[in-house]
């Protein structure tokens, strides 16, 4: 189905069953079920799954896929350094989306084709900044691509974290921020520590990571698991996954105020749904000003969109661009109840 | 604190308490040509709309020229024409000044926007947005497009206002039925005891019902009550004093114009009195349904053939007032019996002595165009609001039927983005012919569930609207039906809701037209 945008050569890509294909590597990227080799752009639940007989992933993912998909055999990968699988160059670039997410370049000596993975351009202390790649053809995520989701820099969300912390200290409530336990949590602790000497509580899965963060030099704000600290109202953010509202969890915490941390929180409707008093927009995913410019500076001739809006990225870009674009169906951001 | 402070303080909470809160802190500290205008719009009165929802709508060509498309995509996905402005145009996140009042100088600017030509308005309306930050854009827009709504009742911001003047919130609702009247003087203006002409031209505050407790039958008394029959109008007063005849329906507005023939009636009637009773479309074959009501509603102009066809008359319930006096203090049973010695047209009404006779009553009122009873304490005083014990309303089941998913829509508010909003249909011959939008009565988990099998068994889009695979099924409840010629299936329900989502049937099992031609014919 690919075959037909690219028809002078063969397609590095197809879809099957089980994933993105490289027949020419025979390698999967992102599988969703087993295969015998795959390419992993970031250790994500929808792009990296267990039962696969081997991973290649940048190497600061090998901590968290390793622990998460209870595997060894993970060979790790730089940043930047080419490797072979058959007549196929492939490099793993910065993705900027969490800690060793990675864009993934396959080359065969004619033709390069890119698979971003998840992404963002924003600067977040907690991973390494994406870094644009130029290829022929584009394969996108395609979250956030609508024109009102266009992310409030740190600088203008962070205050609002703290200034939403110090009210509820004087409420005498525990502030609690619903992230994701793997890439938000960790980026929102290294910006508070690099705005501020304050510590956080965590759940334990956001504790699990926090270990492999650190591991890779990370520097996270002073936590501690909020198992470990005594009962009562914090006046220490409790930082934890969105699972935990209306769960046992809180109990701990007496009278606690909501706040969720998510680049569905631009929209207003969303927010009250969750029965969140308090939304962050702080995204791991692209704006639509960031999946333009990422599209613009590839030079691609080809884009396939994957998962989110796909149909707005695709057709503003037939519409507006010379670039030929074109809907892939994936299993990616499936599951996905709010943003990763 | 200003109007955009109470906005964000009453949107970041669920709490009742922390809401009054707020609303005091604002009503206490604000500016108070900012406080009147922002009681006017958390009250719902006086909602004026100077923008159109369409002259909005056409900055979407400012920003996408190329492709107005994309605006289109961006509505759907916040469901809220006004916050996709603001998102799109406002320059981000901060206020640059929370303190000084917003609501003036924006009705101001607004009214300006209006004299400028058509043409050059949807840039002048975004360079307005591009200056402010995004929640002041949203408002903005929200008090110019006259939507403004924010979760808070009225009676929420009348406790408030009792708090802060020390009055007392029977009066604080009483003194506000007609809205207030902004000045920097609002407030003390409120405190001001009326003349006796002013408070015998206003409305009292309704006295509302509550559903009849499941055990009513070993915890109530039958002959404690006066049962009445439940019309399905408009509950209304009528007020005549010697200079004025108004006619006031219970959501506060002032629906005089609209019924020419109840007022010239009413002017025959002797004395000077305030009535609570029903509006209804009398015929002489028997009561019109409430879709012949509406056609009667929001009309510019009341024309003679409407008047011909549609005639309405107010059947009183209670009397409120008389020759300047107020009887609300008195028993129920006394202002009945006055009110009978009064020339005015009346519901009936009757005391029973057995739970078995009042239903018998109720039983024969769906044949009589009514939608169940009303029981009301003989002893009990006309007091404002939903008073607990007073006044019960026994309504009939509502009729159900099931009927078949064919299309959805995503909601708005707290819905977008979420299928909610779904088009029901009911067999005619061998194809399904929609009979009812209903959009309420599942729970949050079965809406995401059905979201979910939405979006995977969409067969057509158009626009905003899918359309789904014959597939799921729902019981439907209402409370009325009528002939309807502008519906394509010739039937308009009245209150259609979900009851449940029936797994158990399939799309063959579901209710055909020739049923509810049969509810038809029971109902006349």
């Amino acid at each position: 189905m690919i075959s037909k945008n690219t028809p002078s050569r063969d397609p590095l890509i197809q879809r099957t069953d089980k994933g993105l294909y490289c027949p020419q590597a025979d390698v999967y990227i992102d599988p969703w079920r087993a295969v015998p080799r795959a390419l992993i752009t970031h250790a994500h639940a929808d792009h990296a799954r267990p039962g696969s007989s081997q991973y290649h992933c940048a190497s600061e993912s090998t901590g968290v896929i390793g622990s998460r998909l209870n595997t060894e055999h993970i060979v790790p990968h730089p940043y930047g350094e080419s490797f072979q699988l058959n007549d196929i160059e492939v490099t793993f670039f910065p993705a900027g989306h969490i800690l060793g997410s990675a864009q993934i370049r396959l080359h065969d000596g004619e033709q390069t084709w890119v698979i971003t993975g998840d992404y963002k351009r924003t600067p977040d202390p907690s991973c390494k900044a994406f870094e644009p790649v130029e290829c022929d053809v584009l394969i996108t995520e395609a979250t956030f691509a609508l024109p009102i989701y266009r992310w409030p820099s740190m600088d203008e969300i962070m205050p609002r974290i703290f200034r939403w912390w110090d009210a509820n200290i004087r409420a005498k409530r525990t502030p609690v921020l619903l992230c994701y336990s793997l890439g938000k949590a960790q980026r929102v602790m290294t910006e508070i520590a690099a705005r501020s000497g304050r510590g956080v509580r965590v759940h334990g899965a956001v504790a699990t990571l926090n270990t492999h963060y650190e591991a890779a030099g990370v520097p996270l704000c002073p936590w501690e698991r909020a198992a470990d600290a005594p009962k009562g109202v914090s006046q220490e953010l409790v930082i934890a996954p969105p699972q935990v509202a209306g769960s046992a969890f809180l109990k701990r915490f007496g009278p606690t105020e909501l706040a969720m941390a998510s680049g569905w929180m631009q929209v207003r409707g969303v927010r009250r749904r969750a029965a969140i008093n308090q939304g962050f927009v702080i995204s791991d995913h692209a704006d639509w000003n960031e999946l333009l410019e990422t599209i613009y500076q590839s030079n691609a001739h080809t884009v396939y969109a994957t998962h989110g809006e796909t149909r707005v990225l695709t057709r503003f870009l037939n519409e507006t661009t010379a670039i030929k674009a074109t809907r892939l169906e994936t299993a990616f951001g499936i599951n996905q109840e709010l943003d990763q | 604190m200003n109007f955009v402070g109470l906005f964000q303080s009453l949107d970041a909470s669920q709490s009742t308490h922390a809401k009054r809160d707020a609303l005091i802190a604002f009503l206490e500290q604000g500016d108070a040509v900012e406080t009147a205008l922002a009681v006017s719009l958390l009250t719902g009165r006086k909602q004026q709309r100077t923008l159109k929802p369409a002259q909005l709508k056409q900055v979407a060509g400012v920003l996408y020229q190329e492709t107005p498309w994309l605006f289109d995509e961006c509505y759907q996905a916040v469901g809220d024409l006004s916050e996709t402005l603001a998102i799109l145009c406002a320059d981000g996140l901060q206020e640059a000044n929370t303190q000084d009042p917003v609501l003036s100088a924006w009705s101001d600017l607004q009214q300006q926007l209006l004299q400028i030509h058509p043409d050059a308005l949807p840039t002048a309306l975004y360079t307005t947005l591009q200056q402010l930050s995004r929640d002041e854009a949203f408002l903005f827009l929200k008090t110019a497009s006259g939507g403004f709504r924010v979760g808070v009742s009225r009676g929420l911001v009348h406790d408030a206002l009792a708090k802060v003047t020390g009055m007392s919130r029977d009066v604080i609702d009483e003194r506000l039925m007609d809205g207030l009247t902004v000045s920097q003087d609002w407030l003390s203006d409120l405190q001001r005891p009326l003349s006796d002409a002013e408070q015998h031209a206003r409305p009292c505050p309704f006295l509302l019902a509550h559903p009849l407790p499941d055990n009513f039958e070993s915890t109530l008394s039958p002959s404690d009550y006066v049962v009445e029959y439940k019309w399905d109008g408009i509950r209304a007063q009528l007020i005549k004093t010697d200079q004025i005849i108004r006619l006031w329906s219970r959501g506060d507005h002032d629906i005089t114009t609209q019924f020419p023939e109840i007022i010239e009636a009413a002017s025959s009637w002797p004395g000077q009195w305030t009535l609570d009773g029903e509006i209804l479309i009398v015929r002489d074959e028997g009561l019109g349904s409430f879709h012949d009501l509406q056609t009667r509603l929001n009309r510019k102009r009341v024309t003679k053939p409407l008047l011909a066809s549609h005639p309405a008359r107010f059947r009183a319930y209670d009397l409120l007032k008389f020759n300047g006096v107020d009887l609300r203090e008195q028993p129920l049973i006394k202002r009945k019996a006055h009110l009978d010695t009064l020339s005015v047209e009346q519901s009936p009404w009757h005391i029973h002595h057995s739970w078995l006779a009042i239903s018998q009553m109720r039983a024969q009122s769906r044949s009589l165009g009514a939608e169940g009873l009303m029981l009301k304490a003989q002893d009990a005083a006309y007091q404002g609001g939903r008073k607990s014990g007073v006044w019960w309303k026994w309504k009939l089941d509502p009729m159900t039927a099931d009927l078949v998913l064919i299309y959805a829509q995503a909601g708005h508010g707290r819905r977008a983005s979420l299928h909610t909003d779904y088009t029901l249909a009911a067999w005619s011959e061998n194809t399904l012919v929609p009979v009812a939008k209903a959009y309420s009565g599942l729970t949050d988990d079965e809406l995401k569930t059905i979201d979910r099998w939405i979006k995977a068994h969409t067969t057509d889009k158009f626009g905003p609207v899918r359309q789904v695979e014959a597939e799921l099924v729902f019981e439907i409840g209402f409370e009325g039906i009528a002939r309807s010629s502008r519906h394509k299936s010739g039937i308009a329900l009245r209150f259609p809701r979900i009851l449940r989502w029936r797994t158990d049937l399939t799309p063959t099992d579901a209710d055909s037209l020739s049923y509810f031609n049969e509810l038809l014919e029971v109902a006349r």
